[in-house]
C-alpha cells in the first residue's frame, strides 16, 4: 500500500484548524526561522495521520487498527513530496514508512497492529 | 554511561509520576470530518484512528505544556515519537475522558526527554486508548 502526499501551507493549516496545535512553527515562517528552523514546517502528528490512512487501507479498515508508532526521524516543508508505505510484517502486523524526494525518512522505527 | 549529576544535567526536579486531572472531549462529528479531510481520509470511513492525537494526545498535553512547574519552552520542543494503542475507537457524539502522566523525566547533555502517557476511556468508563509521546526540549 503507497500514498504520495505533497504538502501545502493550506493542507498544513487545515490541520492545525482541525487538530487543535496552532504552535507557530507550522504557521509562521517567521517565527519558525527565529527558533532555528527553516521555515514553517509540516506537524508530525499530519505526517503520523497520513500513514495511519495508508495503514487503515492496508489492514482492512481503520476500525481494525490496534497500535501504531512512529519516530519523527525529518522535517517536511511546504513543497516536500512524500511517499508513504505499509508492507506486511508479520500476522496482524504492518512496516510502516515515509520517505520524502530526496530519499530520505521521515518517519522512522513506524509500525502498526491490526487485530 | 555516566553517574546522575553529571555536568550539564538540569538543576530542575525529575517531575515522573506527575498525573494531571481528567479532561472530557465531545467527539464532535464536524470536528472528525475537517480531521479526516486534513489527512487525506474519507470521512464516510468514520472516525479516523489517529484522531487520537486530538481526542487523547491533544486535550491533555496543553496540561503539561501550560504547567509552570513543567517549565516546557514550546519554542524549543520536538515531539520526537509518538505511539497510540487501541482497544477500540470512539463513535461519533461520544465524550471520552482522558487523563495525562509524566511517566519519565530526564535530562542529559543539555536536552530533556519526557515521556508522557494519556488514558483515554470511553463514555461507559472502559479504557479505548493510551497514547505515549515523546518530547525532547532543547536547552
Amino acid at each position: 500500500m503507497k500514498r504520495t502526499v505533497t504538502f501545502t501551507n493550506e493542507q498544513i493549516a487545515a490541520y492545525a484548524e482541525a487538530s487543535g496545535d496552532h504552535n507557530p512553527i507550522h504557521l509562521d515562517d517567521g517565527f519558525a526561522r527565529s527558533v532555528g528552523l527553516p521555515g514553517r514546517i509540516a506537524h508530525g502528528l499530519l505526517q503520523m495521520g497520513i500513514a495511519g490512512t495508508v495503514a487503515a487501507e492496508a489492514a482492512g479498515g481503520g476500525a481494525r487498527l490496534r497500535r501504531i508508532r512512529c519516530r519523527f526521524a525529518g522535517m517536511v516543508v511546504p513543497g516536500d513530496t512524500v511517499t508513504f508505505t505499509a508492507e506486511p510484517a508479520g500476522p496482524h502486523k504492518l512496516d510502516l514508512g515515509a520517505v520524502n524526494q530526496r530519499g530520505e525518512p521521515v518517519l522512522t522505527k513506524a509500525g502498526a497492529e491490526y487485530g | 554511561m555516566t553517574e546522575a549529576g553529571e555536568a550539564g544535567a538540569s538543576a530542575s526536579a525529575s517531575l515522573a509520576g506527575r498525573t494531571y486531572p481528567a479532561v472530557t472531549f465531545d467527539i464532535d462529528p464536524a470536528r472528525v470530518d475537517a480531521y479526516a479531510r486534513a489527512i487525506g481520509a474519507d470521512p464516510a470511513d468514520g472516525v479516523p484512528p489517529t484522531f487520537a492525537a486530538v481526542y487523547s494526545l491533544g486535550a491533555t498535553a496543553p496540561q503539561l505544556f501550560g504547567d509552570p512547574e513543567a517549565a516546557i519552552d514550546f519554542a524549543r520542543l520536538l515531539h520526537a515519537e509518538q505511539e497510540f494503542v487501541w482497544s477500540r475507537h470512539p463513535k461519533p457524539g461520544e465524550t471520552v475522558s482522558s487523563q495525562g502522566r509524566i511517566d519519565t523525566d530526564i535530562s542529559r547533555r543539555g536536552m530533556r526527554f519526557v515521556t508522557f502517557e494519556t488514558q483515554t476511556r470511553g463514555a461507559g468508563g472502559d479504557e479505548i486508548c493510551r497514547s505515549r509521546a515523546l518530547f525532547v526540549i532543547r536547552s
